[in-house]
């Protein structure tokens, strides 16, 4: 994805770790991302997004999911794994996030 | 094919499938099918067994390729079809409906909603299983 891209995208990654060091990571990195922790599963739990003992020593854990909202916050694509060795195909995400871009300038045009 | 090669054949396929999935898990289609080194590993179980039915003579090294393959085929399918199957549970997520806020912290401590993005950018949300 280019800077321009990034530029008008928010990604905001939610895990149960405490993420100081994946800041550290992704600041490193200059990939402009938030990570935000949701220690006790809370909001992944409200959500309907936990795997249940599928963690270490049976420990709930998220179920990988990635979703694209659009700019009023509704919800336009997401893919939940089934299998958590298979992530979403970035090229997939990438689609649906310039699928947005095109609708809002349908809109704008409108 | 001997089967002395036919043994060195399957258990290089075995090991190639493993060398490969670990080598390229950061291609999308390499991670995105598991399944394909399950494969791999029935290949070359079936090609170790026809060499163990074609060996005369020296019998071990077919068997050694037998249980090497046949142990990676019960681990990898047990892995694949098992361990990493994460439960179907029903989510919020509907495509066209906004999912409920929240407000979470980020790593500085500051708060973050989902409503603060609202008439201002898109969002993509990534819920990952962390390091623990």
């Amino acid at each position: 994805m280019s800077d321009a891209e990034q530029a008008g995208l928010e990604v905001i990654a939610v895990s149960p770790d405490s993420n100081v060091q994946s800041q550290k990571l992704a600041d490193g990195l200059r990939v402009g991302y938030r990570f935000v922790a949701d220690r006790d599963l809370a909001v992944t739990r409200s959500w309907g997004l936990v795997h249940p003992h599928g963690g270490p020593d049976g420990r709930d854990v998220p179920r990988p999911a990635t979703i694209v909202l659009d700019r009023e916050g509704v919800v336009r694509w997401f893919s939940i794994t089934r299998n958590y060795q298979v992530r979403p195909d970035p090229a997939d995400v990438l689609r649906a996030v310039r699928a947005l871009r095109t609708s809002a300038a349908l809109g704008a045009a409108r | 094919m001997t089967s002395a090669r036919l043994s060195a054949l399957a258990v290089l396929i075995a090991l190639g499938a493993v060398a490969a999935y670990a080598l390229l898990l950061r291609v999308p289609l390499v991670r995105n099918h598991p399944e394909a080194y399950v494969v791999a590993f029935a290949v070359a179980t079936g090609l170790a067994a026809i060499a163990v039915a074609r060996a005369r003579g020296r019998r071990w090294p077919a068997w050694l390729a037998l249980g090497v393959c046949g142990l990676l085929l019960i681990g990898g399918a047990w892995f694949d079809f098992v361990v990493a199957r994460v439960p179907v549970t029903s989510s919020v997520l509907r495509v066209g409906e906004r999912p409920p806020d929240f407000q979470l912290l980020d790593a500085s401590g500051r708060p973050v909603t989902l409503s603060e993005y609202r008439g201002r950018k898109p969002v993509v949300l990534v819920f990952y299983r962390g390091y623990w």
